[in-house]
């Protein structure tokens, strides 16, 4: 009873207080030379805002309140990197950030949530004449823009140039006849690749038609699982996984990855001048080429519906997503920009990562789909590549478990 | 011919005694492996989260001193003072909570004693991080989600229902004679004073068991800690750091740093083990005359 009572004094006291201080910034008056007062919270990763790399997020939010002498801006940073934003946004779209990073799979859960401000009028024309309309439509449901595209968000190749030649790289099998390469086999944001390679295809040709389905069955698709269980037993193929690639490439016994921009680094460091960057190879089905194809995504910067200052979280938005926050986001931390008019500079023209993470997306890449069914297209496919590599998978039962898998991605789990 | 027989027997112990240390010891290999592992990582000075060898080629402190001085991503010192006194109020209150509970319950008779037990059962039989969501909701009613406050509400969500794990305290408690109560009020001690005097002192097992599961409670937590810490980067705890630590961007660079983490929060809960280890010997021993 002592202890009930304890807390609800505690509790009444600590809101008490809070109504105070609530008050009293209320009754603040009202800024410099009638300026308008503007509160504003921006999330984004903790990289963009730590000193040792620049302080990306501060530096662009202070030119941006210079820039707007009529507002009286204070900003309020967050760190949350952008795959965990939208899970944040959409559970309490109330406390979180007016102007906030996120990756664009997560479009889905903020748009139920009703979180996502659309943008429109002349700030969408803005948005579209600085970039393709590959990179818009990722950010595109129902017509409806939802975010300010900065980067895109995807996998492709590292190699190592002493290994490989500009030829070997176009192809897979070639590559595996000269050196080592590795695959991350049984993770299913890579896999698929060989699938939609060989004419399978996800919820229809744009990926947004739910009703269409999954079709990774079928004749072309048993064909790629005889493949890869072909490819797992090549002794020049290593199975990547728990960083065992980038572990490969130090220590000389792995001569290509597949891997993101998140890689680079460590892959540089580990290269050196011999670090090769190249959109995805084809592979060798039957004796035809196909062209392996990754899951694409981008990142955006979206704006809350609930924010208090509508038209400077707007503005700000389309600030830290223009073609001079872009190009100080690559300076600073090589994020790779994707302003149609920055790419066509000079000296990211020359960036070798730059050009191959958007040759990727723009060739051989599909946009990874939105839907919601695609939360069952995940496990069976990792359930295929642990098949294939525990050798559960065989050629005899090949059709049958690709059938299995197909089954499994288009129901919804419960059954 | 007796003498056969006892050389037998000695044998036989023997023998017997030699197999089952050497269950043991692969027993024990098995069990502390993970942990030398993580130890050896820790201290291993190749970057990256996979190795080809089982032993590092070779060691080196770094990791140690990354965690301590690469604060500009991932400020491990703040997280670790946060967690630290986190885990250190939330352990006085819990404690206190659940002694004082056990006391009443186990000494006093009062009409809902039965029912705040059954009660207290059923709710035990639910996952705490069910209410997760709704926690979090009612702390950001009434403002306690920003900043430093949200100190104090993972100290409330840590100690709060600290009471509910009444039981095992309880059990110990009955075992202390009543009479022992009874003498005590009879020379004119309050039930506060039989608590703090008599009681108490007779239960350091208890008492140092208490304390050592509200610590690592707290200590240890990462589900709350997530909800509620959100973007406020400042305010976050070392299972959170160290969550981070093993995301896609990070775990490359930071994974031997993480192992050097994981180390690191074991010795306050291994210091506060030996200090109040001793107590635990002590028990009963000179207190009740027979």
């Amino acid at each position: 009873m002592m202890r009930k009572r304890a807390v609800s004094l505690l509790l009444a006291g600590v809101m008490t207080l809070g109504l105070a201080a609530g008050g009293l910034t209320g009754c603040g008056s009202s800024g410099n030379d009638g300026a308008e007062k503007v509160r504003l919270m921006v999330w984004s990763p903790s990289e963009d805002q730590s000193k040792d790399s620049g302080e990306w997020l501060q530096t662009c939010c202070e030119a941006f309140a210079d820039a707007h002498p009529e507002w009286d801006i204070t900003f309020v940073y967050g760190v949350m990197d952008e795959a965990s934003a939208g899970e944040q946004v959409a559970q309490d779209p109330d406390a979180s950030a007016d102007v906030f990073m996120y990756a664009n799979n997560s479009l889905e859960p903020m748009r139920n949530a009703d979180a996502l401000v659309r943008f429109g009028g002349k700030y969408r024309k803005q948005i579209e004449a600085t970039n393709s309309q590959d990179v818009l439509d990722t950010l595109i449901m129902d017509d409806n823009l939802y975010g300010i595209p900065f980067t895109t968000n995807l996998w492709y190749m590292y190699y190592d140039k002493s290994v490989f030649s500009e030829k070997d790289i176009k192809n897979l099998d070639t590559m595996l006849e000269k050196g080592v390469v590795s695959f991350p086999f049984v993770n299913s944001w890579y896999l698929p690749a060989f699938y939609i390679g060989n004419g399978c295809t996800l919820f229809g040709e744009d990926g947004k038609d739910e009703a269409a389905g999954v079709d990774f069955g079928g004749e072309n698709a048993v064909e790629v699982t005889n493949y890869l269980i072909d490819l797992a037993q090549n002794p020049n193929f290593k199975i990547d996984d728990l960083g065992s690639g980038i572990a490969g490439f130090r220590d000389g016994s792995i001569n290509a990855m597949f891997s993101g921009s998140w890689d680079s680094n460590a892959v540089k460091e580990a290269l050196g001048d011999n670090m090769g960057v190249a959109a995805l190879p084809t592979y060798t089905l039957n004796g035809e080429e196909k062209q392996m194809y990754a899951y694409a995504g981008t990142k955006a910067i979206g704006v809350n519906t609930h924010s208090d200052y509508m038209v400077q979280a707007i503005e700000l938005a389309i600030w830290l997503g223009n073609a001079e926050s872009q190009r100080l986001h690559y300076e600073l931390r090589q994020v790779v920009p994707c302003n149609t008019e920055l790419l066509q500079e000079e000296d990211i023209q020359k960036d070798e990562l730059v050009m191959a993470q958007n040759t990727t997306f723009s060739d051989t890449s599909i946009i990874q789909p939105l839907v919601n069914q695609m939360n069952n297209c995940w496990t069976p496919v990792e359930n295929m590549g642990k098949g294939i590599r525990n050798g559960s998978v065989t050629h005899e039962n090949a059709q049958e478990q690709t059938e299995q898998m197909n089954e499994a991605m288009n129901s919804d789990g419960i059954s | 011919m007796t003498g056969k027989k006892i050389h037998s027997a000695k044998k036989r112990r023997f023998i017997n005694n030699t197999i089952v240390h050497t269950v043991l010891a692969v027993l024990a290999v098995i069990w502390v492996f993970p942990i030398v592992w993580v130890i050896l990582t820790s201290f291993r000075a190749e970057k990256g989260s996979y190795v080809s060898t089982f032993l590092p080629q070779s060691y080196t402190l770094d990791n140690y001193i990354r965690l301590f001085t690469d604060t500009s991503i991932l400020n491990f010192p703040q997280m670790f003072m946060n967690t630290l006194f986190i885990a250190i109020c939330s352990c006085i209150l819990s404690t206190f909570y659940v002694l004082a509970a056990s006391y009443c319950l186990s000494r006093l008779r009062f009409k809902l004693r039965k029912p705040y037990m059954n009660m207290a059962m059923i709710l035990g039989l639910f996952p705490g991080f069910m209410s997760m969501i709704a926690v979090y909701f009612i702390l950001k009613a009434i403002g306690l989600t920003e900043g430093n406050l949200i100190k104090l509400a993972l100290i409330m969500v840590y100690s709060g229902g600290a009471a509910l794990g009444f039981q095992i305290a309880k059990g110990f408690f009955d075992t202390i004679p009543l009479a022992v109560d009874e003498a005590a009020l009879i020379d004119g001690c309050t039930r506060w004073q039989i608590f703090t005097k008599i009681t108490l002192p007779l239960s350091k097992p208890i008492v140092v068991y208490t304390v050592l599961t509200s610590f690592m409670g707290p200590w240890l937590d990462f589900i709350f800690a997530k909800v509620i810490c959100r973007a406020n980067s400042d305010q976050y705890t070392i299972a959170i750091g160290l969550w981070r630590m093993l995301e896609k961007e990070y775990i490359d660079s930071w994974y031997t740093c993480f192992a050097a983490g994981a180390v690191l929060i074991s010795i306050p809960i291994a210091a506060l083990f030996l200090y109040m280890q001793r107590y635990y010997v002590d028990g009963l021993s000179g207190a009740v005359k027979g």
